[in-house]
């Protein structure tokens, strides 16, 4: 089989068995539609590591598969970028896709809608890996698009549930701001480039760097800088840094399988490889990248901050999960691409090993999700209270765990970077060890140890999930532990991305990183006398004395500190801030991004039938159809009026 | 001294003008109608300046003598009540004669502009002896034939739609089908029926 | 005087119209109301004719005949397909329907092909009095056919308002096509066009009388502010006609704006254009938003409507023609789209209930996976959504405009389609995480479900590969329009 077609063979063999679960599910019946679906992942995943050795062989590919359409000089067509950055992105998605299709055997089994759900996430698998193997920008719009609609569909899959059907609106609603800046940055490439072609484009944008364009006439900015800001704005809504973050925590509504595969492993991290991606573009504005480092670090911090007081197990992983992404972001800014990716590549493993973890508490706990009516578990589950110890360990970036290694390389690189900004995300990065410490070991003791804390009946029925969710778990346990201490080496330091990733000299820390570089081993050393380190340990400790010794302290504090913990409590007042900002149609305060967040408006009126904006104006404008032809005649007359106070006004 | 033809067409133009207020404006809707007949009379007027002498015979006889006329029937059968359309004249009243103000003046000043007024004395001066019907006839079956049969067809489509729309068999109609009539079979009428007989009480 | 007889070659797909729908006037008569299939019969295979023709005598340039009045080129060529496969679409949709509503009668299908051939006259007229005959020729059709259902108030109101509007409407474009006729002396297109370009009429008349011209032409599309009509004919007309009315007769104002406004006033443009920009820009606004609101989904189609014209109008205002060539792209893929919308709507419809409300939509996937499916096609199309023809027709559009150089008028377009975006979404929400309120099994006659199929298939296809419709669009415009 020639390479070509093994290109093809690992998109397409997800969607065929999406499409076979998804319209003959019923013929196919449980077992034949997850044997189709596992099937097709498998087959994708053994392609994508025969691709990964042959493009370390130095065989790269790029070109397109088939043209779609071509009008004018505008070709669009499907075309695949064959390198080391989309390697490791099909191989992380399609591993990770595939220990979640085994897991949803069991976490789905009473399920009525099963082969629906296989066929979503295996169609969301073939979306994934079409944005990471794309070549050009359209197919990047479409994986793009596609995955938020997997997304949505997925968020919602429980219909039934008001909450989820409210989450999936809101899920798509804030994307939706986030593709707008997406598509109107795609649609200034398009303008000033003339292509949608990754390589012409990478190639023609040092030509442009110094070129402006004038948003208010009179004022002109950079081009560069406008593009990155728009691409990267595309990249918040999907990798849902602040502040358009608001849709993560509540897609956790969705089934358990979904928040590991979708909001913690992949889609999320879509924003993190079109950066990483785009890096060409983004090393020729600093302003940009500062923008983006600054953005990276307060949703690092912030969004810890607010995993410390969840007591919903899921909540806490998915506010982890915002700061984790913010880390990455931070390192994107500090130009430090290759530092993000590793960090994608070992977070991915750790995070979905915790959301897989929480779900086999969960499935075990007849779907409780609050702590406080957990605790002692460790004895009934030792097999997920291990793997779960090993990605708390991995989380906080304690050695030799995966986490520590990459989450280091980012506090490294960002303390080098001179970038406007860079001093606060030093701090913010600093800082939020500490509490990532503090919240994951919080949700380990509250949830495995002291007293248990669940009814009888409950407890009665505890026992360790079969081996379908607990061979995911221990599978992704592996690559949690050692992924960070064999990859750190070449992915990092050593010339792994060859030419997928242009960093510019003197642009930030990845460069004195690599000066700095005295092997793993010596890297270890050096990180357990550092700062960081002896932070996580404090946070590990603050943890074990509040919820295991004197478990009384935290209500202490909470009494004291009411304030903090009611503006924490309402996350900020992000949601607050937008259902009054939006709501009440304040046009002073919306920018012309906000505005379309009054899309959320429109399900307020369908959904809540709360009047807004839209929803008034509908109503006003529906009123105008009275029935009466003599009112139809008169505002016909009255257009003609208009067309002819035009001409005057213009002559 | 004023232009004996202008002062026609000022005649003329008045009584049309007077006539169209005349029609929207009377309560009774005969004498609307009438109104109605007025401006036509008056426009065929203008025509026949214009020496446009078939439009204008056309406009009285097909537009008076059929249509109008029809018209008033229709009318006068219905007893339409006026007053019920006129509802909210009033209040619709400032809205509506503000912007038709509106575009009066705009039009005016399109009107009254310089090129415009200067279209008309380029007309070329009509030779003598010319038959506006007969040239008329010349074009309308060889030039303009495509035209004509498309009006053809716009009359035969006139014709199905107003048979569609009002044709239809009432259900309670008293109809009968000589036909069936003539083919009458006394089996039809009679049914013999054989009872038997019963003793009287 | 001499008079060469005119080539009749051009004109053998109406000429055959026309005698075919005169023969089955009279068939009819003949035919008992149990055999009353034939009429149908008939009438597809009139429309397969037709189409014979249109396919075997295309030239590939432009040819006039009838002393200029009538023009055959590529652009009405293919337009004229476009409409008779609409046509013959619709008449299959219908078919049931129909005949459970008394409505399967001849005066029905040889209303339609009058229209039809209302439309071919407009498509490929070249003379003021002919656009206008065609135009009349279809809004009567079009009145009784919205009046053919005569028991229902409704109907009856819808064509009333219709009737009067479009006389309305009809006076306005007069009155401006007279002005231009003082203006330019010509009723001829290529005349008017050559006397505007050669100086030698006055701008204040023609710009005057272009008010009044793009007053009726907007009426004819349905957009802002002279739609008032649409959703109360889509809502009272019978479904059948409704999906007639949303079909057929767009084709026909597409080519009623380029003859007039490109073909006869393309030096005016700049003139056009700035009236254009404002029709569509309130098209799209006070569509997509009153969509919202809506309940009923012939009504809500019916914004629909209003709001995909006005995205129509962006290919023509963009004044290229490219944007020309997009513009025909997006009637066709709206075409496409409507007949499949109301295809289903017709398909939901049985004896004594029409599937007009939104809540009938409720759990359709529970109750015909395949239909649902079907519908979720042709919605995430009209939405606008990649790979269906719905996005590549508002990409394309979206384009010219900015080619054109007004990009705040992409950026106005793009967040009405997002609004937009919401409705259709609706509808697929309904259908697929509702319980149906309704659990009528659906019975489709086979030859409907498999058009259905088809329809929402090419949709998807055209999506997949949209590269011969945009070659064809793009062929029929440069030939048609450099000619």
């Amino acid at each position: 089989m020639s390479m070509h077609s093994l290109y093809l063979l690992v998109p397409l063999a997800p969607l065929a068995g999406s499409l076979l679960a998804g319209l003959f599910g019923r013929q196919l019946g449980r077992a034949g539609s997850h044997t189709v679906t596992i099937l097709g992942v498998a087959l994708s995943f053994l392609a994508s590591l025969v691709i990964a050795r042959d493009v370390f062989a130095g065989h790269l590919f790029n070109g397109p598969v088939y043209t779609w359409l071509s009008v004018e000089d505008i070709t669009m067509s499907v075309g695949f970028l064959i390198d080391p950055l989309t390697v490791t992105m099909m191989l992380v998605v399609t591993f990770v896709s595939l220990m979640v299709h085994i897991y949803t055997i069991g976490y789905m089994e009473e399920d009525p809608g099963y082969q629906r759900f296989f066929s979503y996430i295996s169609l969301f698998t073939f979306s994934m890996l079409m944005l990471v193997m794309a070549n050009n920008f359209l197919q990047l719009f479409f994986g793009w698009e596609a995955v938020g609609l997997v997304s949505y569909l997925l968020i919602g899959f429980w219909y039934t549930r008001p909450t989820a059907i409210y989450a999936n609106l809101k899920a798509f609603l804030v994307n939706r701001v986030g593709d707008l800046g997406f598509l109107l940055g795609i649609g200034l490439i398009l303008a000033h480039f003339g292509s949608l072609d990754y390589a012409t484009v990478f190639e023609r944008a040092p030509l442009v760097a110094h070129d402006t364009i004038e948003l208010v006439s009179g004022s002109p900015v950079s081009l560069m800088t406008v593009v990155c800001i728009l691409l990267f704005i595309g990249a918040m809504g999907k990798s849902a840094q602040m502040p358009l973050h608001v849709w993560l925590p509540d897609s956790m509504e969705g089934p358990t399988p979904i928040s590991a595969l979708i909001h913690a492993a992949t889609m999320v991290t879509a924003g993190i490889f079109m950066v990483s991606r785009m890096s060409p573009l983004f090393e020729l504005s600093e302003t940009a990248r500062s923008v983006v480092l600054v953005i990276g670090a307060s949703t690092a911090l912030f969004m810890a901050f607010l995993g410390i007081i969840q007591n919903d197990i899921k909540r806490v992983v998915a506010y982890s999960t915002l700061s984790q992404l913010g880390y990455m972001t931070v390192a994107l800014g500090a130009s430090a691409y290759p530092v993000a990716i590793f960090h994608l590549g070992t977070h991915a493993f750790f995070k979905a090993l915790l959301f897989l973890g929480a779900g086999s508490v969960i499935h075990a706990m007849h779907h409780e999700q609050d702590m406080r009516n957990m605790g002692g578990l460790r004895k009934y589950m030792p097999i997920t209270y291990v793997t779960a110890l090993i990605g708390s360990l991995a989380l906080s970036g304690i050695p030799p765990f995966a986490g520590f290694f990459s989450k280091d390389a980012i506090i490294e690189a960002v303390q080098a970077s001179s970038l406007p900004g860079a001093g606060y995300a030093t701090f913010a990065v600093m800082a939020g060890v500490f509490v990532t410490a503090f919240y994951s070991f919080r949700m380990l003791f509250m949830t495995f140890h002291g007293k248990p804390r669940m009814d009888e009946h409950t407890r009665e029925h505890l026992h360790e999930s079969p081996w379908v969710i607990t061979l995911p778990l221990i599978l992704l346990a592996i690559p949690s532990v050692v992924a960070g201490y064999m990859a750190i080496d070449p992915m990092v330091m050593g010339n792994y991305f060859g030419n997928a990733i242009t960093v510019l000299p003197g642009n930030g820390g990845l460069h004195v990183l690599r000066e700095e570089w005295h092997g793993v081993g010596a890297f270890m050393a050096h990180g357990v006398t550092a700062l960081p380190f002896w932070l996580a340990i404090a946070g590990i400790a603050c943890a074990a004395a509040f919820y295991l010794k004197w478990t009384g302290v935290p209500d202490i504090f909470m009494a004291r500190l009411r304030g903090l913990y009611t503006l924490l409590d309402n996350k900020y007042y992000f949601d607050r801030f937008n259902e009054i900002v939006f709501a009440g149609g304040a046009r002073e305060v919306g920018t012309g991004l906000w505005r379309v967040g009054d899309m959320r408006l429109i399900d307020g009126v369908m959904v809540n039938g709360s009047a807004n904006l839209v929803g008034r104006l509908s109503a006003r404008l529906r009123r105008v159809q009275t029935g009466y032809i003599y009112h139809y005649a008169f505002i016909m007359i009255f257009g003609v009026f208009i067309l002819m106070s035009l001409w005057f006004v213009k002559a | 001294m004023i232009d004996f033809p202008i002062l026609i067409f000022s005649a003329f133009a008045l009584v049309l003008l007077a006539a169209g207020v005349g029609v929207i404006t009377a309560r009774n809707p005969v004498h609307a109608a009438l109104f109605l007949v007025l401006a036509f009379f008056t426009g065929s007027g203008l025509w026949l300046m214009l020496e446009a002498e078939f439009l204008a015979i056309a406009l009285v006889l097909v537009y008076v003598g059929a249509v109008m006329v029809l018209f008033l029937f229709v009318v006068m059968m219905l007893n339409i009540d006026l007053d019920r359309l006129r509802e909210g004249f009033w209040k619709h009243l400032p809205l509506g004669a503000g912007v038709a103000l509106l575009m009066v003046a705009e039009m005016l000043l399109v009107v009254t502009s310089k090129q415009f007024s200067t279209l008309g004395s380029s007309l070329p001066p009509s030779p003598g002896n010319i038959s506006n019907t007969r040239e008329l006839g010349l074009v309308l079956y060889t030039d303009y034939v495509y035209p004509f049969e498309l009006a053809a067809v716009i009359l035969l489509v006139a014709i199905v739609a107003a048979i569609a729309l009002t044709l239809r068999r009432r259900k309670d109609s008293k109809h009968l089908d000589p036909a069936w009539q003539v083919r009458v079979r006394a089996s039809d009428r009679i049914r013999i029926v054989s009872m038997r007989s019963e003793k009287d009480q | 005087m001499t008079f060469a007889t005119p080539n009749l070659v051009p004109v053998y797909p109406e000429i055959f119209l026309l005698v075919a729908l005169s023969a089955i006037l009279i068939a009819d008569l003949f035919v008992s109301e149990t055999h009353r299939f034939l009429t149908y019969a008939y009438t597809q295979l009139a429309l397969v004719g037709t189409a014979g023709f249109l396919v075997l005598g295309a030239t590939g340039v432009p040819l006039t005949t009838f002393g200029g009045m009538f023009v055959d080129d590529p652009m009405a060529r293919t337009l004229k397909l476009v409409a008779v496969l609409a046509v013959a679409l619709m008449l299959a949709y219908s078919r049931s329907y129909n005949q459970q509503r008394g409505l399967f009668r001849g005066e029905f299908h040889v209303l339609i092909l009058f229209a039809l051939l209302g439309i071919m006259v407009m498509v490929s007229a070249n003379h003021f009095l002919v656009l206008y005959l065609g135009l009349e020729l279809l809004s009567l059709s079009m009145c009784a056919l919205i009046a053919l259902q005569r028991d229902s108030a409704q109907s009856t109101e819808a064509a009333m308002k219709y009737f009067v509007l479009a006389a309305l409407a009809s006076g306005l474009l007069l009155y401006g096509l007279s002005m231009l006729y003082g203006a330019t002396g010509s009723l001829q297109m290529a005349l008017v066009s050559n006397s505007i370009l050669s100086g030698s009429a006055d701008p204040a008349i023609l710009v005057f009388g272009l008010v009044f011209v793009v007053a009726g032409l907007a009426f004819k599309l349905g957009v802002v502010p002279f739609h008032m009509w649409v959703p109360d004919v889509y809502e009272g007309a019978p479904t059948a006609v409704t999906l007639f009315v949303s079909t057929a007769p767009k084709i026909a104002a597409f080519a009623f704006f380029m003859r007039l406004l490109v073909g006869a006033l393309g030096s005016l443009v700049s003139d056009w254009q700035s009236m254009l920009v404002i029709v569509s820009v309130l098209s799209m606004l006070v569509g997509n938003v009153t969509a919202i609101a809506q309940t009923n989904i012939k009504r809500m189609l019916a914004y629909s409507t209003i709001s995909h014209m006005g995205f129509l109008l962006l290919g023509i205002l963009s004044g290229s023609l490219g944007g020309y060539a997009a513009a025909m792209f997006y009637v066709v893929a709206y075409v496409l789209m409507s007949l499949g919308a109301f295809g289903v709507i017709l398909l939901l419809g049985r004896e004594g209930f029409e599937a007009d409300q939104l809540d009938d939509f409720k759990g359709l996937n529970k109750r015909n996976p395949w239909v649902a499916f079907m519908m979720l096609l042709i919605m995430i199309s009209m939405a606008g959504v990649p790979v269906s023809v719905g996005f590549f027709a508002k990409l394309s559009v979206l384009s010219a405009v900015l080619d054109a150089g007004m990009t705040w008028l992409v950026v106005v377009a793009v967040l009405m389609s997002l609004i937009g975006a919401f409705y259709y979404l609706r509808v697929i929400k309904l259908m697929y995480m509702d319980e149906p309120e309704d659990t009528t099994p659906i019975v489709a006659e086979a030859d409907h479900r498999i058009l259905i199929g088809l329809n929402a298939l090419a949709i998807l296809v055209l999506g997949i590969l949209p590269q011969p419709l945009i070659d064809l669009c793009l062929a029929s415009i440069t030939q048609s329009m450099r000619g």
